[in-house]
């Protein structure tokens, strides 16, 4: 069965992505991969032992944050995965779909702000389509409460 | 050495008055500044010792720590946005502002315009700590306060140059325009120069040095020297501190270690802490009561003129076609209202020479006008930004706090109601009672802050950082705790201690660029 990924930026705010995504590999019977991914290079150029240091700490952060999803599929039942990866976020989202072969995509559109409702969904379905056709994953998202 | 003596007896009082003020300041929620003013007005009332604050003790003594700790402190990619704005509000912003309070002054109150407008001038420098001091307690967006404290920086220097030409052309009785402006660029542009040639230099020195003591004292070497330097060949110190310290800080820091840095942005903050815990202080003790009363009528012709020609400047040159770059008509009001007066203006109107015409005047109504900046406006500018919005996310983050604040109250209590128990004065009933109550109430609290941080998810990513952050500090404690003990070696605590300090200076990166996204989409 191939594997099923849910890309999260941990946290409450993902819970329901979360838990969603553990129900599907528990009603599949697949694995499941809670996938971070840092945006290191956000800061600009650094002097190298401050890269070194600043791109740790953003994958200890995230590690924590996705620590958290594993153990709420625990208490679903589900044996999960944790990946945490450093780079650009859709690019390293599809490819890490392609190596480990994976079956589907869960994400989530997060609550947005009210007077940015239309577009925020419409740049989480863009975003969506975008891996779609890039690696012909299903991708499922998950909406807020 | 009795002279000496006297001196440290009374700084001492000074910085012990500002300690004890900013503790209850502190504790009751004060504006820091404002009540220091409050406290300096009680004690000139009162007057146990005779304090003479000279301009020289200003300009010299603590200006050059003030401005330095700002724009050292300053980021330039942050300030780079705001720039022409900034440059706008504090050259051309300046002279708007001296014209228009000078004529206004000039026509309220019957003195001579050429009187009028040494006032407009050394009224026109903003000091914006109580701002900013705020903004950062309540999560204001930081281009924001980049461009309050931009400006600031910049319009001290400004303002200083206008200042003395026009003072010079009161004194004298005639002005030249062209020789005037001359003047001015020369002033500034020298200034600036020998900011910057300093700072190259010591940014040089640091880059060869790497011992954090040198590196720290030949910092304040530049601040003071910059000054002093740019003085002595009569140009603009101001500007000269400013370049240093932005130069210094955006540029010189970019080889010095993360221990060094650490060190030197603590030893920043306490000099600029203590400098201006001093300066506004002293402007509480450099007023006269009973003098600006008898002025009443010329400090209420200037307050509006103040008021008037600081929203004419903020609101005519902020304007410009949307984009990257332009002033938000929000953060305009902010401007305008935040337009604080402080150290410069006083500095400035103490060193009126005894042979201007209305010298008393003119004072009276620069102590009138910042005290009414500081006391009215610098109390009610939290009030502004809560109705513009800029500060919406403090509501969760105050309801955060005041849930987590729940909680350990609750764990606390827990703990007490354990050990009573153990001890054999709380019966199993009780206890069991007891511990089921206080767990219920820490499930409530613990799904109320679960439910804050699915609403705001940076709230959960902030305690994550700040938890981080503390761990790491621990860390660093142990280090120095095992450095005593002769457990490590003096290399292997700096080894370890600049692993820590860097990883603390990684989080605060990221701290503050999750920071600027949300504040961003606030901002509009």
């Amino acid at each position: 069965m191939q594997p099923i990924v849910c890309a999260t930026r941990g946290g409450e705010a993902s819970r329901r992505t979360q838990e969603r995504a553990a129900a599907l590999a528990k009603e599949r019977g697949a694995s499941l991969v809670f996938l971070y991914v840092a945006d290191c290079g956000f800061a600009g150029p650094l002097s190298p032992t401050l890269e070194t240091a600043m791109n740790d700490e953003l994958m200890r952060l995230g590690g924590s944050l996705v620590s958290i999803a594993k153990v709420r599929a625990q208490e679903q039942g589900v044996d999960a995965q944790v990946v945490v990866l450093c780079g650009e976020v859709r690019k390293s989202i599809q490819e890490y779909l392609r190596q480990v072969d994976a079956g589907m995509l869960v994400i989530g559109a997060s609550r947005p702000a009210p007077e940015v409702e239309t577009s925020h969904r419409g740049s989480v379905d863009a975003f969506a389509d975008a891996i779609r056709q890039a690696t012909g994953v299903e991708v499922v998202i998950v909406g807020p409460d | 050495m009795e002279t000496l003596l006297t001196a440290e007896v009374v700084v001492t009082l000074l910085i012990a008055i500002a300690t004890l003020v900013a503790i209850v300041a502190r504790r009751a929620r004060l504006p820091y500044t404002v009540s220091l003013v409050l406290v300096g007005l009680v004690i000139a009332v009162w007057r146990p010792v005779d304090i003479q604050v000279t301009p020289e003790l200003i300009l010299s003594t603590f200006v050059p720590p003030l401005i330095f700790e700002a724009a050292f402190q300053l980021d330039f990619r942050t300030l780079r946005t705001n720039l022409g704005s900034i440059v706008t509000l504090a050259v051309p912003g300046v002279l708007i502002t001296a014209l228009l309070v000078g004529g206004l002054v000039a026509a309220g109150t019957g003195l001579p315009f050429g009187v009028t407008v040494v006032f407009g001038a050394l009224i026109a420098a903003t000091d914006p700590v109580a701002v900013v001091s705020l903004f950062r307690a309540l999560g204001a967006p930081k281009r924001l306060a980049s461009a309050v404290e931009g400006e600031s920086l910049f319009n001290d220097g400004t303002a200083i140059v206008v200042f003395r030409l026009a003072l010079a052309a009161a004194v004298a009785g005639t002005f030249h325009p062209i020789g005037g402006l001359l003047n001015f660029g020369k002033v500034a542009l020298g200034g600036l120069a020998i900011g910057l040639a300093l700072g190259w230099l010591v940014a040089r020195l640091m880059a060869r040095i790497d011992d954090r003591l040198i590196e720290t004292t030949l910092t304040t070497l530049l601040a003071y020297g910059a000054y002093l330097l740019a003085e002595y060949f009569h140009v603009s110190g101001v500007l000269a501190v400013v370049a240093a310290g932005l130069f210094s800080g955006n540029v010189g820091l970019a080889g010095a270690s993360p221990t060094t840095k650490i060190m030197l942005y603590n030893l920043w903050h306490f000099l600029a802490f203590l400098a201006n815990s001093l300066v506004f202080l002293l402007i509480g003790l450099a007023v006269d009561i009973p003098d600006l009363w008898a002025n009443r009528g010329a400090i209420a012709v200037a307050v509006a003129a103040v008021l008037i020609g600081r929203a004419v400047a903020v609101y005519s040159l902020s304007w410009r076609p949307p984009g990257k770059g332009k002033i938000p008509f929000k953060w305009q009001h902010v401007l305008f209202w935040g337009g604080l007066r402080g150290a410069i203006s006083l500095a400035l109107a103490l060193s009126l020479p005894a042979t201007l015409p209305h010298r008393e005047a003119l004072q009276a109504m620069t102590f009138g006008v910042l005290l009414f900046t500081l006391l009215v406006q610098g109390t009610t500018i939290q009030f502004l930004l809560k109705r513009l919005g800029l500060v919406e996310s403090s509501e969760h983050r105050l309801a955060t706090e005041a849930q987590m604040g729940r909680l350990f109250a609750s764990q606390a209590g827990l703990r007490r109601l354990e050990q009573l128990h153990r001890d054999g004065l709380l019966t199993d009933e009780m206890w069991a009672g007891l511990r089921a109550d206080y767990n219920q109430a820490t499930r409530q609290v613990v799904g109320k802050i679960r439910q804050l941080f699915h609403d705001h998810a940076e709230l959960e990513r902030e305690m994550l950082l700040q938890a981080r952050r503390e761990a790491l500090l621990a860390e660093r404690g142990a280090l120095s705790d095992a450095l005593r003990r002769g457990l490590i070696s003096e290399a292997t605590y700096d080894d370890l201690g600049t692993e820590i300090d860097n990883r603390l200076e990684a989080l605060a990166l990221i701290q503050s660029s999750a920071q600027d996204g949300w504040a961003a989409e606030r901002e509009g």
